[in-house]
């Protein structure tokens, strides 16, 4: 599987998939146009390449300054993506990395990882 | 006479402490501009950033829900296209809130579908009386269960309002005509 690395936009957030050593990141804001058109084809082929993983380290960061709730929706989906990767046999480890200070966004990541059965999780407030 | 006009709805508008107010069709170019214009304006006035953020936030669930759900609408299909135009009322400004100056509100306005206001006010009234953690547990419910009958995004988006809206928010409705009410919805950063 080819990396993929997209810059970020207004509206997008910047994608860095390095799937040839299992890091992962979303950074930045996410409100796209068409929800469907920006993380359905991201989505697919992590689904793809998860498949059929066993025994890997996986590290995925959330550093997300804002996203609207059709991406809250993509993030639950990812969350649920990730615990039955570690189900499977990996070592996964999902960081939400927020700004210290910024309640929102903890108390989202508390609610995202909460849930989390397989794969460890690591709320990281970073100073800006 | 003109002049006397505009400038008679600009006071009017200012009166009522509205910073931006847009009435047409809503899209997502629209959104993207406006969202920018309201995070200078507030930059400008050395808003805290997390109150930005949540007033943007408010407005980017309230811009999509026109976007998508508005009543009064117009439609051009062609062989490779679709364009599609819905119509709103967009206020946003700030006022004083139960003592408290200063508070930002985003206020939308919209035509729904009769056979909706019940459905809509129902969820809105449970929405409206519940606290942070039921909040919440409804969110996660949503987001993990099955997108609801109808809806375009992720169906949370009046629950996320609810969340980011330290002040509350209130809702209205009124009959237009036998099919259709207007719906307005403001939320208080």
């Amino acid at each position: 599987m080819d990396n993929i690395r997209i810059e970020a936009t207004e509206r997008t957030p910047e994608v860095d998939f390095a799937f040839d050593d299992n890091n992962y990141s979303f950074r930045g804001e996410s409100y796209p146009e068409d929800i469907n058109i920006f993380f359905g084809p991201l989505v697919e082929q992590l689904e793809d390449y998860f498949k059929n993983l066993e025994g890997t380290d996986v590290t995925f960061n959330f550093e997300l300054i804002y996203f609207n709730s059709s991406t809250a929706k993509v993030l639950m989906m990812l969350f649920e993506l990730l615990d039955t990767v570690a189900e499977q046999g990996n070592q996964v480890t999902v960081n939400w990395i927020y700004e210290t200070s910024d309640d929102n966004m903890q108390e989202l990541g508390e609610e995202y990882g909460e849930d989390l059965e397989y794969a460890s999780f690591k709320l990281v407030a970073q100073d800006v | 006479m003109k002049a006397e006009k505009m400038l008679r709805l600009r006071d009017d508008l200012q009166e009522d402490g509205i910073l931006i107010c847009y009435s047409g069709y809503m899209t997502e170019s629209v959104l993207s501009s406006l969202g920018k214009t309201i995070k200078d304006k507030l930059t400008i006035e050395k808003t805290d950033k997390f109150v930005i953020r949540g007033v943007f936030s408010i407005f980017v669930e309230q811009m999509q829900n026109v976007i998508r759900y508005s009543d009064e609408m117009e439609v051009k299909v062609s062989d490779d296209s679709v364009l599609e135009l819905r119509y709103g009322v967009l206020t946003v400004g700030r006022k004083v809130v139960d003592g408290k100056e200063d508070v930002f509100f985003v206020a939308i306005g919209n035509m729904i579908k009769q056979h909706d206001v019940e459905r809509l006010n129902n969820s809105l009234t449970h929405i409206q009386q519940l606290d942070a953690k039921s909040l919440k547990a409804l969110h996660k419910e949503i987001l993990k269960g099955k997108t609801p009958e109808g809806s375009k995004g992720a169906g949370v988006g009046f629950i996320d309002i609810a969340r980011i809206s330290k002040n509350g928010f209130d809702f209205d409705f009124i009959p237009v005509n036998n099919d259709q009410s207007f719906f307005t919805l403001t939320a208080y950063a």
